[in-house]
């Protein structure tokens, strides 16, 4: 009961230093939006070129900008020593993990769903019938990122060089989750029917749920000496 | 009760606490003085389960401080260096949330009551990241307060306090230590850690000698 | 205390490895190069299987043992196991490394390309970087006791994530890829074999040779820093008691 309660006000927590300071979401859409622009610049495509390569683009814009946010998620608990403070918690780590994964996949599933709009109109996508495909994608997707990089974002917020060292962990870990949500958006915006795609959308699901049981479980070594 | 048995710690070759043994009675104040770099915050970053050391144990409350860490933590409160406060928070939310993760709901009139013993009630609905230096440090109090924690840490508690919040602070400590708590702490102020502490020792090199806490005179280097 | 004992008792037979390893890949390499015949479709180009099969399971094998060091350091805290953890984990990214480096030598006559996105060669790679980002990861912590842990950590969720890696290399390789390359092309007969087998095994005694000494080595070195600590802070605190 007392730790459904941490993870309660860990989220509360995030949430309104998050509305107040509208720090997070707004430097994570805004780097975002940058990305995508390069990109565009990058490769002159035509509408042919743009649907073999938009789903590519749309998860390295999508897990660039989730690192921001992760990264965020735990360098603000060191302005005045506040990681100690969760530390010292007494109760299981493993729920202020979910209240932090919970936070997390927020802030990053927030600003998925504001630039998707970005790329219909920027790409010319048609996607009115696979939306809801599309959500569930980027939700088990978003799932694994946040799973994941909570636990090395609160590795690496008490290292030196974290800002570098959060992508260089991070990033070969979540080699499946990078495949397969581009491999399944790729399917969805193509419009191929589901068999297609479905193993993808499977693997997504078994890394979620073997990684929020392997974090939640590591992360009690992370907090505690 | 503080117990501790060849605390040791070091970072690679650098030996910051050598073989510190110490027992802290209930109801007692310990003041621990040294130069800066001695090794006192690392000794209270261990009493207060955040480090573990690289030889040796403590005991607090009769609970080992290594395997019951969360038994500890629930009777214990640390105020460090930081504050551990969210500026983005007013005073009552920090110290909702603080109190939350420790498992304790106050009732608004406990919060306003401790707020207002700490003299910063006026400013409870205010963000932390308007506060003075000084301010943080009585909310931080403020925190100590409600938890009524059994055994407080407290790391150099006098910086950025004025003489009135020297006086709250005290008056605080006599408080923890009439109801049978136990008070460590740390500070390199003879004058003002005089009127609580029971004991005091030195920290030099990482060894603790202790002294008569009447031997301690202003000038000294420390 | 009782790893010590352990450990000690194994070092005991370190010089048994070595020889043993230097027995085996003299004779494997023997027969490997001029013992065994030419492959029927490779030819003499299929020699360098003899260096690089072997490479690639002492480096999954080192894995495995980063692995089971890293569990056993988080259960135990023991410090001579997390030497040991540091020792392998730099052996285990050098393995790595030279089994990616054969493998790309043994691709370009094969395959006529340096590199192909196969599952096993881009799970090397990944392999590889996450070693890399575990020994960097080891560089930027200041504390001893966080650094073993940290580095137990990512070796552990390594080690999990590796098998997903895996799988999701593969099944997206059969989309994109032709058909046409594949690893599996290789039938092992038995003159194939029995060098193999030598080199698989000197290998393994090779790699257990070098993490002894290395091990031994980091465990030295921190009781000499723990020695000089506390004989520095000894000298310190009898020139400021004089």
């Amino acid at each position: 009961m007392t730790s459904f309660n941490v993870i309660r006000w860990i989220v509360w927590k995030d949430f309104v230093t998050e509305l107040r300071s509208r720090e997070t979401i707004s430097s994570m859409v805004f780097f975002a939006l940058i990305v995508i622009l390069i990109f565009s610049f990058s490769f002159s495509m035509d509408q042919q070129a743009a649907r073999e390569v938009i789903a590519g683009i749309m998860w390295v814009a999508f897990a660039f900008t989730g690192i921001i946010g992760l990264g965020k998620s735990f360098s603000t608990e060191l302005q005045n020593d506040c990681l100690e403070a969760l530390q010292m918690v007494p109760e299981a780590k493993g729920a202020i993990y979910l209240g932090k994964v919970a936070a997390n996949f927020a802030f990053m599933f927030v600003v998925e769903i504001l630039l998707f709009p970005m790329f219909v109109i920027l790409f010319n996508l048609e996607v009115v019938e696979e939306i809801s495909l599309l959500l569930l994608i980027f939700f088990l997707a978003t799932v694994g990122l946040s799973a994941i990089g909570t636990l090395f974002s609160a590795l690496t917020v008490q290292i030196r060089a974290r800002e570098v060292m959060l992508p260089i962990l991070l990033l070969p870990l979540v080699v499946p989750v990078m495949i397969a949500a581009v491999e399944a958006t790729k399917g969805a915006l193509n419009g191929d029917p589901l068999a297609l795609y479905e193993q993808w959308l499977k693997l997504l699901a078994v890394y979620d749920v073997v990684f929020t049981v392997v974090s939640f479980w590591m992360f009690e070594f992370v907090m505690d000496s | 009760m503080i117990a501790c048995h060849g605390i040791g710690k070091s970072y690679g070759h650098f030996q910051v606490l050598h073989d510190v043994n110490l027992t802290v009675a209930e109801g007692e104040c310990f003041a621990l003085f040294g130069p800066n770099g001695a090794g006192k915050t690392t000794l209270l970053k261990i009493l207060a389960t955040l480090e573990r050391p690289s030889a040796g144990h403590c005991e607090m409350l009769g609970m080992h401080g290594l395997k019951d860490k969360d038994a500890i933590r629930a009777n214990l409160m640390f105020l460090a260096h930081g504050t551990h406060l969210y500026e983005e928070l007013n005073a009552k939310e920090n110290v909702a949330f603080a109190l939350a993760l420790r498992g304790h709901r106050p009732t608004d009139r406990d919060v306003k009551l401790a707020l207002d013993r700490v003299a910063i009630g006026a400013f409870a609905d205010m963000k932390v990241r308007y506060y003075s230096a000084g301010m943080k440090k009585r909310l931080a109090l403020a925190k100590a307060m409600l938890a009524k924690p059994k055994i407080l840490l407290l790391d150099e508690p006098f910086t950025a306090l004025d003489a009135a919040g020297t006086e709250i602070l005290r008056g605080y400590v006599r408080e923890r230590l009439s109801e049978h708590g136990t008070v460590f702490l740390s500070t390199h102020d003879h004058d003002k850690t005089r009127p609580i502490a029971s004991r005091a020792g030195i920290l030099r090199h990482g060894a603790l000698q202790e002294v008569a806490i009447e031997a301690l005179k202003s000038d000294d280097l420390f | 205390m009782t790893i010590h004992r352990v450990i000690r008792k194994v070092q005991r037979f370190q010089g048994w490895f070595g020889g043993g390893a230097a027995l085996c890949l003299g004779v494997g390499l023997y027969l490997g190069l001029i013992g065994s015949p030419p492959d029927y479709y490779q030819g003499e180009v299929v020699r360098i299987m003899y260096i690089h099969v072997p490479l690639a399971h002492t480096a999954l094998l080192a894995y495995i043992v980063l692995t089971i060091g890293s569990l056993w350091y988080l259960w135990k805290r023991d410090p001579i196991v997390d030497n040991m953890c540091q020792a392998v984990a730099a052996l285990s990214a050098v393995f790595t490394a030279l089994a990616l480096g054969t493998g790309m030598i043994w691709g370009k006559p094969t395959w006529d390309t340096w590199w192909t996105w196969d599952a096993r060669l881009t799970s090397f790679t990944v392999l590889l970087l996450i070693l890399i980002g575990y020994l960097m990861l080891r560089t930027f912590v200041d504390d001893p006791e966080k650094e073993a842990r940290y580095g137990a950590i990512l070796a552990i969720v390594g080690f999990v994530d590796l098998p997903i890696i895996h799988f999701s290399v593969e099944w997206w390789r059969t989309l994109h890829q032709p058909q046409s390359i594949s690893m599996r092309g290789v039938s092992i007969s038995s003159g194939l074999l029995v060098p193999l087998m030598f080199m698989s095994i000197g290998m393994s005694l090779l790699f257990s040779y070098m993490l002894m000494v290395r091990t031994q080595l980091l465990y030295l070195d921190r009781l000499l820093h723990a020695k000089q600590g506390r004989l520095l802070s000894q000298f310190h605190l009898s020139k400021s008691d004089s």
